[in-house]
């Protein structure tokens, strides 16, 4: 069966006469008749469904006009108006727009705000007797989320949900069709579909994609082409009939709600009516049955005939104190190092948990889940007992979650299963019961099976489940590893599910556990393991993933495989380490060249051992090697990160000649004051030209940004030193260069002065009386040189 | 006023590596730039805010209250087609800059130095992520939108800093400026696109990429090659 809805309603009432600028929702009150007029149009030109006039009828959106008070009033006044052009089979679709704000931490909206907004509006039109509700054009899935959460608490009426893609096929916070259909799917949206923005040729592709992705019904409402605006007025390019001519196409393509957005008239609609009658809809395209985890922007399958993915569990502060104190004081930037970390080791999925005795739990879960939520875009697993802590993750998280994980204990299984079904998460069914943890294979599957449906009957569905093979220590059983490979083949048989478990376990209370760890791996693979919880910053658990997709047909032709390790293998062979010069000066000079900071001290200490005096060192290897970076810069031959890394090499290689002979003393090349000028708080040049000088034998009082002439003339009167620097990057700060010198000068300073930063100029630096100006920091190194004679 | 904190999910490694300086493929340590992107994700704290105005194209007026008038050949061509503009404020937060201080100090010079890009990198994302939605939002009204163009562009002076701040209420971001204009976080942005009535020819060089050529930062590590 295909339904039709209506067109735009908000360019009808300006053509019958709504003034711009004027709130479209308060004719509901003020003119229902002319509402009620446009609704009838689209009624007689074929609509099944027509939407209320109440697309912005939620308190944020009315507080523009002065109107939140008037929420009810507006919204029931629509769905009056929208009953009085109802013929006798024609349904009401209450409109629910979005706020216009995004939801914090993305913008500045709470989301129990957000909520509250959409509990109130969908109450009102339920309240009115509407057949549907329809979230309609959100840019953002947590706002959409928001409101569906709401409209399911407010409402039973059947709910369409419908996001509006950008041209690239996402929604501008970066939801792809395939996520927005997993995602709104579990979280229990009757209707899902697109609207507004493109064009409906546009929108053969999403309503495709979200088809193989959901098995509910699909709807779709495109705009009329893209608007232009033509002597000021919005202008929609694309006529009823070819408008019309996408229909049957997007009913092919899965949906089967079909109607307008901006830019459509009943005309449009008239033609749509036309066009499908009689269209044998083509079977929708099968739906993927995998499970599916998603994130704000991607979807993570997990299953048989799948790669394996790899659960990362590095956020747990279990046994590691120094997190635990992070995360007892609030600091959450070892966990945003894990969780990037993690990613880029390979994790497809990331374990959070935040388990720290005496903290609010629920509110740091809430804050690291909405950090991470804007950090990384593979999707999240929820860790933990605590039924708060848990809803509180759930509720932000804009995506859709792993709960891990649910015991057969009655109190978890009360606690933990509405709230997978209400915020559409995952499961992962953890076979221990109150009577403690199973010691049979069999006894495994029989709690695994309790909680399975435990599960159904709270209304979760079969791809929202995953099972734990449970993982035991072989040092106390020796028959623990074949329990749990046995239980992953009988998991597989009986329920099909996908299979999860903490591998690490197996190897608790031995030696070389990575040996046992990742033998037991491959073994669990091949048994129907799909995703292990891993530390993924091993190495070797990371490659046994890789190969054993290539072996287990997961990676076609292991093409994946050859990708990662075909361009890792030359790092073997490092043609430079053959090339090592005999001379140890000349070895230590070509590590500061090459920026070898870890090699270095070793070198250092072989010069030293091998009769070289520091003098030597420095002269023949380390300022040497300086010069000759200095000169490949300067002929373009290399560039300020590798200058900037063979002066760190230098550094090194100075402390090392420092610790060997405490007594040695450099003698200083000469002494400079470097400082940018006051006002300017921008000291990244300065920084740089501060380390060369430092690192070629010159003694550098660096005396910050933001320094007044004044503070200037005291050092210099303090350290006489050989020259002043002075940088300054704006023109608005220039003129402070020029200030600066005029002191030193009536002060009769006797340092020479050298200047220099983005908006200077040698012209410049000459007019304001400057001894040099130095274009970049070597330039600056050798200027200093050539001042001091050197 | 509306907020948009965009994710910020991966840096760009080339951007990273253009503003450190390193041109075309010079190699270079991977390491050292996966290590400064990962510490800019990680001290980021992206915010980002926007408003919209009228404007005058006939007049050079953005139509806010009390009006402004940039005074700017450059902003007026650039905006000669607009009949609205967005004026956006960016920021990373102060972590990074702090940490990039610190790594001076303690003589990681080089990371110091890829941080700094990498950060710059941040702040240029987030606000192409702004600007992106603004575009989305403009398009459905029926509107193309021009380049982002910023204060020190061109002849726009940096003293009108403070005026763009306050129209974009970049102070909800936690932008503030000194008295000498330079935005506080350094990692800040603030810019002006116009908006464009979709029938009318935006000129090529408003569409194309911002040259490096046209700007007389002869020095800039970032400047591109011609």
């Amino acid at each position: 069966m295909i339904y039709i809805f209506d067109g735009a309603m908000g360019t009808m009432l300006q053509e019958n006469g709504l003034p711009p600028g004027y709130c479209p929702e308060l004719w509901n009150v003020e003119h229902p008749e002319k509402v009620t007029a446009v609704h009838k149009r689209y009624v007689e030109s074929g609509a099944d469904i027509i939407e209320t006039n109440t697309f912005g009828a939620n308190r944020i959106k009315l507080s523009h006009y002065h109107l939140s008070e008037e929420v009810t009033k507006l919204n029931l006044a629509a769905v009056k108006a929208a009953r009085d052009a109802c013929g006798p089979n024609t349904k009401i679709a209450g409109s629910v727009g979005s706020t216009g704000k995004f939801i914090a931490p993305l913008g500045d909206l709470p989301f129990e705000t957000a909520y509250n907004v959409f509990l109130e509006q969908v109450s009102a039109l339920d309240e009115g007797g509407v057949d549907y509700i329809s979230i309609e054009t959100f840019l953002d899935i947590q706002e959409m989320r928001a409101a569906l959460l709401a409209a399911k608490a407010a409402t039973t009426k059947p709910i369409i949900c419908q996001l509006t893609f950008s041209e690239d096929g996402r929604t501008v916070t970066g939801t792809d069709p395939a996520t927005a259909a997993v995602i709104l799917e579990a979280l229990g949206a009757d209707i899902i579909g697109a609207n507004c923005s493109l064009g409906p040729d546009q929108f053969i592709n999403i309503i495709k994609t979200m088809a193989s992705h959901c098995q509910v019904p699909l709807s779709a409402q495109p705009n009329a082409g893209i608007p232009e605006l033509i002597n000021g007025q919005t202008s929609f390019p694309m006529g009823p009939k070819e408008f019309a001519s996408w229909a049957t196409k997007l009913i092919d393509a899965g949906a089967s709600y079909i109607g307008g957005c901006c830019g459509t008239t009943p005309a449009h609609i008239k033609e749509i009516r036309a066009a499908i009658s009689g269209h044998v809809p083509s079977h929708r395209p099968a739906t993927i049955s995998h499970t599916a985890l998603a994130s704000r922007s991607k979807v993570v399958f997990l299953g048989e005939g799948l790669p394996t993915a790899i659960i990362g569990e590095r956020i747990n502060p279990t046994g590691r104190k120094a997190l635990a104190a992070d995360i007892k004081a609030g600091n959450f930037s070892t966990i945003k190092k894990e969780a990037l970390d993690q990613v880029k080791a390979g994790a497809h999925i990331l374990d959070v948990n935040m388990g720290v005795p005496g903290i609010d739990q629920a509110a740091t879960m809430r804050q690291v889940i909405g950090d991470l939520s804007l950090l990384v875009n593979v999707p999240l697993a929820i860790d933990t007992t605590d039924a708060a802590t848990l809803e509180a993750g759930l509720r932000i998280y804009p995506g859709r979650a792993l709960i891990n994980s649910i015991t057969a204990e009655p109190e978890r299984l009360e606690e933990f299963l509405p709230l997978a079904k209400k915020y559409g998460a995952a499961i992962l069914c953890l076979p221990i019961a109150a009577a403690g943890v199973p010691t049979s294979v069999e006894e495994r599957l029989q709690i695994a099976g309790t909680i399975v449906n435990k599960a159904l009957d709270a209304g979760l569905r079969t791809k929202d489940l995953l099972l734990d093979a449970l993982v035991m220590t072989i040092a106390a059983d020796a028959t623990a590893a074949q329990q749990t490979l046995e239980t992953l083949r009988q998991y597989r048989r009986t329920f099909g599910f996908p299979t999860v478990m903490g591998l690490s376990n197996i190897s608790f209370g031995l030696p070389r556990r990575e040996q046992i760890n990742s033998a037991f791996y491959a073994m669990a693979i091949a048994s129907g393991l799909d995703a292990p919880i891993l530390n993924p910053y091993n190495q070797e658990m990371v490659d046994m993933r890789n190969a054993a997709a290539a072996l287990l047909g997961h990676d076609p032709s292991g093409h994946h495989y050859s990708l990662t390790y075909a361009a890792s293998a030359p790092i073997t062979q490092t043609p430079e380490k053959n090339s090592q010069p005999n001379n140890p000066l000349s070895a230590a000079k070509q590590a500061i060249i090459n920026g070898e900071k870890e090699a270095v001290p070793e070198l250092i200490r072989t010069c030293l051992a091998s009769g070289h005096t520091p003098l030597e060192i420095t002269n023949e290897a380390l300022t040497a090697a300086m010069n000759e970076v200095g000169v490949a810069f300067g002929k373009g031959r290399c560039y300020l990160p590798q200058v900037m890394l063979a002066a760190e090499t230098m550094r090194a290689a100075f402390l090392t000649i420092k610790e060997a002979i405490p007594a040695h003393e450099t003698i200083s090349a000469g002494t400079i004051i470097l400082a940018t000028v006051q006002g300017d708080i921008h000291d990244l040049g300065k920084n740089i030209v501060s380390a060369l000088l430092e690192n070629n034998g010159f003694t550098v009082i660096d005396l910050g940004k933001d320094v007044s002439p004044d503070t200037i003339i005291q050092a210099a009167e303090k350290h006489k030193p050989d020259i002043i620097g002075l940088c300054a990057l704006m023109t608005t700060t220039m003129p402070q260069i020029d200030e600066t010198i005029s002191i030193l000068k009536k002060k009769s300073i006797p340092a020479k002065t050298i200047v220099g930063g983005a908006v200077l100029t040698a012209e410049y630096a000459e007019q304001a009386g400057a001894d040099a100006y130095a274009p970049d920091g070597i330039a600056a190194v050798n200027i200093v040189k050539h001042l001091l004679g050197k | 006023m509306p907020v948009y904190n965009a994710p910020l999910t991966t840096l760009d490694k080339n951007e990273t590596r253009r503003y450190a300086g390193l041109k075309g493929k010079t190699e270079f340590s991977d390491k050292l730039l996966e290590e400064a992107c990962t510490q800019a994700l990680i001290l980021a704290n992206p915010k980002g805010v926007w408003n919209n105005y009228p404007y005058n194209a006939a007049t050079n007026n953005v139509l806010s209250q009390p009006l402004y008038q940039p005074l700017s050949a450059d902003l007026s061509e650039h905006l000669q087609n607009a009949v609205e503009v967005a004026i956006l404020g960016v920021t990373i937060g102060e972590a990074v800059e702090k940490k990039v201080s610190d790594l001076f100090s303690s003589g990681d010079y080089t990371l110091a130095l890829l941080l700094d890009a990498a950060a710059t990198a941040a702040v240029e994302s987030i606000a192409d992520s702004i600007n992106s939605l603004i575009n989305t939002q403009a398009a459905k009204r029926g509107f193309k939108t021009t380049l982002r163009f910023s204060p020190g562009y061109g002849d726009w002076n940096i003293t009108d800093q403070p005026t763009v701040l306050e129209l974009a209420e970049a102070s909800k971001a936690g932008i503030a400026v000194t008295s000498s204009c330079m935005l506080i976080p350094r990692k800040s942005v603030t810019a002006v696109i116009g908006l464009v009535p979709q029938e009318s020819s935006i000129t090529r060089s408003l569409c194309g990429k911002p040259s490096c050529k046209a700007c007389s930062q002869h020095h800039c590590l970032a400047r591109k090659e011609f």
